[in-house]
């Protein structure tokens, strides 16, 4: 996902999401730093991935509807 | 053991995945569907309506998406007035601290049936309707992808409301079926241990009510896919059938997991199962599936109002709508975040603090896709010419119910905060202000926004506005004084609460009942006007000339619905009577300019 993907508009557009991925990015990195409740392999790898996953699938959902819209404003 | 639990959860996983990856490889879906790509060109295509018959046949054989869209529309209303009537005993019995009207048996009977009634019969088919009716022609479409899959969804839903409510109706024959008292969330081991058959049949509704949610949402995504008409595209696809595309989508994923949980729960209640049982999975097992279910559910049902009120008010603020695109983008983080919370119910259990913490952050970041669109909508009015016609006011009380909706959800979310009021008429304020404020707010919207297209007919304004008012006092009077019962300590799901007043401030939460039975009161009268707008207007009321009744050709926001409406006018002069929409839907849907 090169700048080039898209142009200003649509990046622009895309900062309504990247916002609530901000939110949980920062969530993942603070959890990372502040452990109160001590790592355990398994608990501790739910507990990322309830964060990482929605994350990951915002993200790809995100990129995919950007390109639709951005192909379909261009394909006119 | 924990460590290989996950670690077959994973491999499940990627073997669905991988399952999808196959099918979509095996098949070109596209192929599936009727009215392959041209139908925009070639108006004949082979499965197009042929002259409808009359009568009650009409009705019980359509399959056209419009008439669809109406057995809905009734079939949500009169689910709307049943529901009704079920919160108003329920306020005529809080009045007093120690129930005014009902016992306790009865009291839990109508609070699980007025909860389900209002999801699952009220809200999914009010929006199906809509969606049904409005969708294909906002998007150019002769009709839905597969009409004939579009009428059973429907019919699936009469039994199941019959069966939903079927324990009220044989508790009287004292054969010992009654209704359920499981409330709607139906957590085990209450829901489980209750030998009441009525719970059986209860759970057959709501896995009917389920199918046919499935099926509908199946059918609103191929037809958003395929049915497009040439000119619209997915950049000016209208924002209403975005919100139906991603709300299809989460039904998608939602309800086939809702109908699962509710067959292990019927085999654990009759075939000795032990899917919920201590010994098997749990009753933490039976929370996490239906909120993996139960969040979704609820943006499943905001989501289409969302689209209304986008919709509507750029059309009264004589200007387009502000920030499009955001609406779009954040509709869809709407639908993706929404599965990642469910847990925020679930917060007083007794869950890892961990995993806690992660769907707190979750819930957090889920607050700001609704938060923008809140501002879209402000925006869009703001400076604007606004017209103050109806459907505009119930946008406008909208947006102003939702705000306070969404602000104290944001609140529970936190989990210190919501270790405090969970349970409380807190969050019976919180989730209201949104589905009756928000939801109920723009089912009305939509109603009369596009009343004469579906009737022909306008409806009386005045009685209208009345609606409005009350429906507004009322909502916030209500709603607004759970909010304060949930801070003085007033647990939920009590049908008394004759306490010792040295728990809790006896007098005070007396009063704050009293005054939302007054605020239930207003919203009566207010529903009673309304049905008697809608019905005499329909029946009565003189026929609209004009196919643009809210001047939109003025400001250039004449839409694809009332194009079609206007064609339907022009050509019902040449002939009369139940077959002139067939004529246009056949030959006049093809707008190729
Ligand atoms: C947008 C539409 C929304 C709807 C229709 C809705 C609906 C509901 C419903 C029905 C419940 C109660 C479930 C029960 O019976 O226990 C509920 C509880 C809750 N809602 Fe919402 N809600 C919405 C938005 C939000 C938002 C934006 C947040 C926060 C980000 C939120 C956070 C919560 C939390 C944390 C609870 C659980 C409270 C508890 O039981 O302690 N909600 N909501
Ligand atoms: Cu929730």
């Amino acid at each position: 996902m090169s700048p080039q993907t898209f142009d200003r508009e649509t990046w622009l557009d895309l900062t309504v999401n990247i916002v609530p991925l901000g939110i949980m990015a920062f969530f993942f990195a603070a959890f990372i730093v502040v452990q109160p409740w001590g790592f355990d392999s398994v608990l501790s790898a739910v507990q990322f991935s309830l964060i990482g996953v929605p994350l990951v699938l915002l993200a790809i959902v995100t990129y995919y509807t950007g390109r639709a819209i951005f192909n379909a404003e261009h394909a006119e | 053991m924990a460590g290989e639990q996950l670690a077959l959860t994973v491999l499940m996983g990627l073997l669905l995945v991988l399952v999808a990856a196959v099918l979509t490889r095996l098949e070109d879906w596209r192929s599936y569907t009727p009215l392959a790509g041209g139908a925009g060109a070639a108006g004949e295509v082979g499965h197009a309506h042929e002259e409808k018959p009359g009568g009650i046949t009409r009705w019980l054989t359509t399959v056209d998406h419009k008439d669809i869209g109406m057995l809905y529309g009734t079939y949500a209303i009169i689910a709307f007035a049943v529901g009704g009537i079920m919160a108003f005993l329920i306020r005529l019995q809080l009045i007093s601290p120690d129930g005014a009207i009902i016992g306790n048996q009865f009291y839990n009977a109508i609070l699980t049936s007025h909860g389900i009634t209002m999801l699952f019969l009220f809200g999914t088919p009010i929006i199906a309707a809509f969606a049904n009716y409005f969708v294909p022609l906002l998007i150019g479409a002769d009709d839905m992808a597969f009409p004939r899959i579009n009428a059973i969804a429907f019919w699936l839903l009469p039994p199941g409301a019959l069966l939903i409510w079927g324990g009220f109706f044989t508790a009287p024959l004292g054969i010992g079926i009654d209704a359920a008292q499981t409330s709607w969330t139906m957590y085990t081991p209450l829901s489980v241990e209750q030998a009441n058959p009525g719970v059986d049949l209860m759970l057959l509704g709501l896995h009917l009510t389920g199918v046919s949610a499935t099926m509908g949402a199946i059918n609103f995504i191929a037809t958003i896919f395929t049915e497009r008409g040439d000119d619209v595209t997915w950049a000016n696809l209208d924002i209403f059938s975005w919100t139906i595309l991603t709300q299809s989508a989460l039904i998608l994923f939602a309800f086939p997991l809702l109908g699962s949980a509710i067959v292990m729960l019927l085999l654990d209640r009759n075939l000795a199962t032990t899917f919920y049982a201590v010994e098997g999975g749990g009753s933490m097992l039976w929370q996490h599936l239906f909120w993996f279910f139960g969040h979704p559910e609820v943006y499943i049902l905001v989501l289409p109002p969302m689209g209304i009120v986008s919709l509507v008010i750029p059309k009264f603020s004589g200007r387009k709508l502000f920030g499009f695109k955001f609406i779009v983008y954040s509709t869809l983080a709407i639908g993706v975040l929404s599965f990642g919370v469910w847990a925020h119910h679930m917060f007083t259990t007794g869950m890892d603090p961990r995993l806690r913490a992660s769907f707190m952050a979750v819930s957090i970041a889920i607050a700001i896709p609704s938060a923008v669109k809140t501002f879209n909508w402000i925006t869009t009015m703001w400076n604007g010419r606004l017209r103050l016609t109806t459907p505009m006011l119930f946008c406008i009380g909208f947006v102003s119910n939702f705000i306070i909706g969404g602000v104290t959800g944001v609140f529970l979310a936190s989990v210190p905060i919501d270790q405090i009021l969970h349970d409380t008429y807190y969050v019976v304020g919180h989730f209201h202000y949104i589905v009756m404020g928000a939801i109920g707010f723009a089912a009305f919207a939509g109603l009369y926004y596009w009343f004469p297209i579906f009737t022909g007919k306008m409806y009386q304004r005045t009685l209208a506005k009345w609606h409005f008012w009350l429906s507004m006092i009322g909502t916030n009077l209500t709603f607004f004084a759970m909010l304060a019962l949930g801070y003085l300590g007033m647990p939920r799901r009590y049908a008394t609460y004759a306490f010792d007043g040295a728990i809790a401030p006896l007098a005070q939460i007396t009063l704050y009942h009293q005054l939302a039975s007054v605020g239930a009161v207003i919203l009566l009268v207010g529903q009673l006007i309304f049905v008697w707008n809608f019905v005499n207007s329909w029946l009565e009321g003189p026929a609209t000339a004009s196919a643009d009744p809210w001047n939109l050709k003025e400001t250039d926001q004449f839409t694809k619905e009332f194009d079609w409406y206007e064609r339907k006018l022009e050509t019902a002069i040449a002939d009369g009577g139940d077959d002139d929409d067939t004529l246009v839907a056949d030959g006049g849907e093809s707008v190729d300019e």
